[in-house]
């Protein structure tokens, strides 16, 4: 990093961990982050009164790992354009390399086009431990971003045992292990004991269906690892997928999970739990025939709660790709639409799954979806508790992040969008009724900074002296603006940063990418009292013996795949 | 009418992508405009000028435009993509993708074509003096409709996965076919008058006549009587019955 002083001038910040609510400052930078002052040679950003906010954080993407399967599933998303400027072929050029794809870019694509939305972080939502070393290779080829990514350990063989036999502490030891292992940032739960079922091509019902062979409920999975998760101190609480993701009256599946956590204490200063991709997780009805929203009562839920936070899911109309770790629903998926699907077996650990599909207004189904994400956002008060994602790419891309911030800010734009919906749909959801429109405080503390309290990153997501110097300037003078009636402008300007500084470089300018330096790779390295890390290894050793395909040296991410690593320690509780 | 006449100076061993190589691109151009069209070369883009002597004669609509290659041009892919009108005339072989996507207009090829000739072709005509290579009339990677309209007629043989994933249109062939021609198509009409080797596999829709020997006949097909076509009575196969298909498969 290069020694050197910045003064963005004029600059209207937006900084909702500091209170400051588009108030026009000077920002100063050092060296890579916030500073009180600078001297007179410092280097001159003229903002001219634009939108200033911290750099984006998306907290829940899936940008390395399973995208690859992805990638090769759909080559002819290499070719897509849907979104100009960010999506399709671009050839090299001096300061980028060449670029593909909308849904499943290669992977410089993913790392310019997130920093020309003035996106600076990114975490990687399911990494299976077994497959790890080839998330961090990717991670290596995305430029600019900072990265993390959270390890899977809810179909866990080793995980399901301590779990039925009691061992919170080995349980714990493990859970440390498997993130040094991986070189993980937090755990990561998909449909807690489904894709140990899935290996019999089953899958768990609810929270208190036993998982075949192992004994357990995905409660009593849950819970244990919500229990290892506070022990080991981690900087974020455990990370869920809920069950029965996908199917109709599953809302209620979500409400019990997020009640049981109301019991958890929390050992870090920040939420007890994260669910995610909430919009496949609030659907009434009892069937695809009278589906409905599910968003009122999972809001109303939200509202009285304060132990946790959400993230949208968010869906686009057009292409996407589902891709997750919940093998079941990837089947039902590619079964019930006639697509392509690919399925793998992680061994001990996990299943997953991959599906093309395409989100169409005509498709009432389709229309309500979207219709939840919006609803959450607009029903639950406190944006705080809030993420914004589509769960790139299983709700959309994540370079449409833009069109759906419309959404949330203007329902005029909304309207427009819902005006090409049938009566069935409109039938089935609430928000033609919804009239609030989120402003650019709201929206930013949806983008990056309750990321900051939700992953324990003081240091992201803000503009508070000593943070880093991650900074996106947005072509908006927010007093002219109307955002309710000037919706394309508004997209347009979060489509290409004016300005986006990652740790004090420039790296995109005018939409265009000036700069490509390498970002860091945050991981977690939690103590665990040597004698219980011991005994917890002898199990490891036997499984590594007995059942996997590799070796346990083969296993762990060495040191050379993180060319740029932060490693996080934690204390633990034991 | 407007004439263009394209001589390739000196065989190139990289390949040239000439996707602006259309009559709609050439019409109403100047010979000085046409050579300073880019094309790719490699990672690169340069002049078409730099690899072609080109000569214009009158100057008129794309309908009215013939753009004509002397000698081969086999390592020249996607001439006439996306081409709504006009003419292209190859004296010669010519690389993939010619007639990429094409929307109208008529090329004719004299001599071979490469891979995936007139893929994802949407309407207009090629006609193939000679043999074709691999996925004529095909879709994209990982695209589910190829070929939507339009006619291919190939005057020669062409090799496997002939017309795969096609949804409309015509494909005719006189010659032989490799492997698994009309795999997973979804609509259009292939006609084979030559011999063919596991026709139709994962066919949902369309109709695929083979006059000549069937080598490896699925066995997911359900006869079902005949069918006359142009008087020549067939025997009729409905499937393919793996993929809940209901396309006809008529045979000797
Ligand atoms: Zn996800």
């Amino acid at each position: 990093m290069r020694m050197s002083e910045i003064l963005i001038k004029n600059a209207n910040v937006c900084d909702p961990a500091q209170g400051i609510n588009c108030e026009t400052m000077d920002l100063c930078i050092r060296d890579g982050k916030i500073v009180e002052s600078v001297s007179e040679s410092a280097e001159v950003i003229d903002a001219a009164g634009r939108l200033t906010m911290a750099g984006g954080f998306d907290g829940h993407t899936h940008s390395a790992g399973k995208i690859n399967v992805g990638r090769f599933m759909n080559p002819n998303d290499a070719r897509r354009t849907l979104v100009p400027g960010l999506s399709g072929p671009e050839a090299r050029t001096e300061k980028t390399r060449a670029q593909v794809g909308y849904n499943t870019p290669n992977t410089y694509a993913i790392g310019y086009r997130y920093a020309k939305l003035g996106y600076t972080t990114i975490c990687e939502a399911a990494i299976p431990m077994l497959a790890a070393r080839h998330t961090h290779e990717e991670f290596k080829e995305i430029p600019i971003l900072d990265k993390m990514g959270l390890s899977l350990f809810g179909s866990n063989w080793q995980v399901m045992e301590y779990v039925r036999d009691k061992e919170p502490e080995k349980l714990a030891a493990y859970v440390a292990w498997g993130l040094k292992a991986s070189r993980g940032y937090g755990v990561k739960i998909v449909n807690a004991g489904g894709g140990e079922a899935w290996g019999w091509g089953k899958n768990v019902s609810g929270l208190y269906d036993p998982v075949p062979n192992f004994d357990v409920t995905p409660a009593e999975i849950l819970m244990g690892l919500a229990e290892a998760n506070e022990k080991l101190q981690l900087p974020h609480s455990v990370h869920v997928h809920c069950n029965n993701l996908g199917k109709p009256g599953n809302y209620e599946t979500t409400i019990e999970t997020m009640k049981m956590f109301e019991k958890v204490k929390p050992t870090v200063d920040r939420q007890a739990l994260h669910v995610t991709h909430v919009q496949f997780n609030a659907y009434a009805g009892t069937s695809w025939r009278d589906f409905e929203t599910g968003a009122p009562m999972v809001a109303d839920y939200l509202n009285g709660a304060n132990h946790l936070t959400f993230d949208l899911g968010q869906v686009i109309f057009g292409p996407a790709v589902t891709m997750t770790a919940d093998g079941p629903v990837e089947y039902a998926n590619s079964r019930m639409l006639h697509e392509k699907w690919s399925n793998q077996d992680i061994e001990l650990e996990d299943a997953s799954g991959v599906v093309p599909l395409s989100y169409s207004p005509k498709s009432f189904i389709n229309a309500v979806q979207w219709a939840i994400g919006i609803e959450l956002a607009l029903l639950v008060e406190d944006p705080w508790k809030i993420m914004f994602t589509t769960d790139s790419p299983n709700g959309g891309s994540f370079v449409n992040y833009p069109e759906a911030f419309t959404y949330l800010m203007s329902a005029k734009k909304r309207e427009q969008v819902i005006s090409g919906f049938g009566k069935m749909a409109l039938d089935r959801m609430v928000l033609p009724g919804l009239d609030r429109e989120l402003s650019f405080y709201e929206l930013a503390i949806m983008t990056r900074s309750m990321q900051s309290k939700m992953y324990s990153r003081p240091e992201k997501g803000n503009l508070k002296v000593g943070s880093d110097a991650d900074v996106a300037i947005y072509d908006i003078i927010t007093s002219d603006i109307d955002p309710s009636v000037e919706h394309e402008k508004v997209k347009q300007a979060f489509s290409g940063a004016a300005y986006t500084l990652k740790d004090g470089n420039i790296v995109v300018k005018d939409g265009k990418i000036e700069a490509t330096p390498m970002g860091r790779t945050y991981w977690v390295n939690a103590k665990v009292p040597a004698d219980i890390d011991s005994a917890m290894n002898k199990d490891t050793d036997i499984k590594f013996k007995k059942y996997y395909t590799v070796s346990k040296s083969n296993y762990m991410v060495e040191d050379s795949y993180l060319p740029n690593p932060v490693e996080i320690r934690t204390e633990g509780a034991f | 009418m407007q004439v263009v006449k394209l001589s390739l100076n000196k065989a190139n061993k990289i390949p040239i992508e000439a996707d602006t190589v259309t009559p709609d691109n050439f019409a109403g151009k100047t010979k000085e405009e046409i050579e300073a069209i880019l094309v790719w070369y490699g990672n690169g883009q340069c002049p078409l000028g730099d690899f072609f002597t080109v000569e214009v004669e009158g100057s008129d609509s794309a309908e009215n435009t013939k753009i004509v290659f002397e000698g081969n041009v086999s390592r020249v892919k996607r001439i006439g993509q996306g081409m709504s009108a006009g003419e292209i005339e190859i004296n010669g072989n010519v690389d993939m993708h010619c007639g990429f996507a094409m929307k109208g207009g008529k090329i004719v090829i004299n001599g071979d074509a490469d891979s995936w000739l007139g893929c994802e072709m949407k309407d207009g005509e090629i006609i193939l003096n000679g043999n074709a290579s691999y996925y004529v009339g095909s879709g994209y990677r990982g695209e589910s409709c190829g070929m939507r309209g339009g006619k291919i007629t190939i005057n020669g043989n062409a090799r496997d996965y002939l017309g795969e994933h096609m949804c409309g249109g015509e494909i005719l062939v006189t010659g032989n076919v490799g492997l698994l021609p009309a795999i997973s198509n979804n609509g259009g009409t292939i006609v084979i008058e030559g011999n063919a080797t596991m026709p139709a596999s994962e066919m949902k829709n369309g109709t695929v006549i083979i006059k000549g020997e069937i080598s490896d006949m699925l066995p997911s097909y359900k006869e079902d009587g005949t069918e006359e076509v142009e008087g020549v009575t067939y025997r009729k196969f409905v499937g393919d019955v793996n993929a809940g298909g209901k396309g006809m498969l008529l045979i000797k």
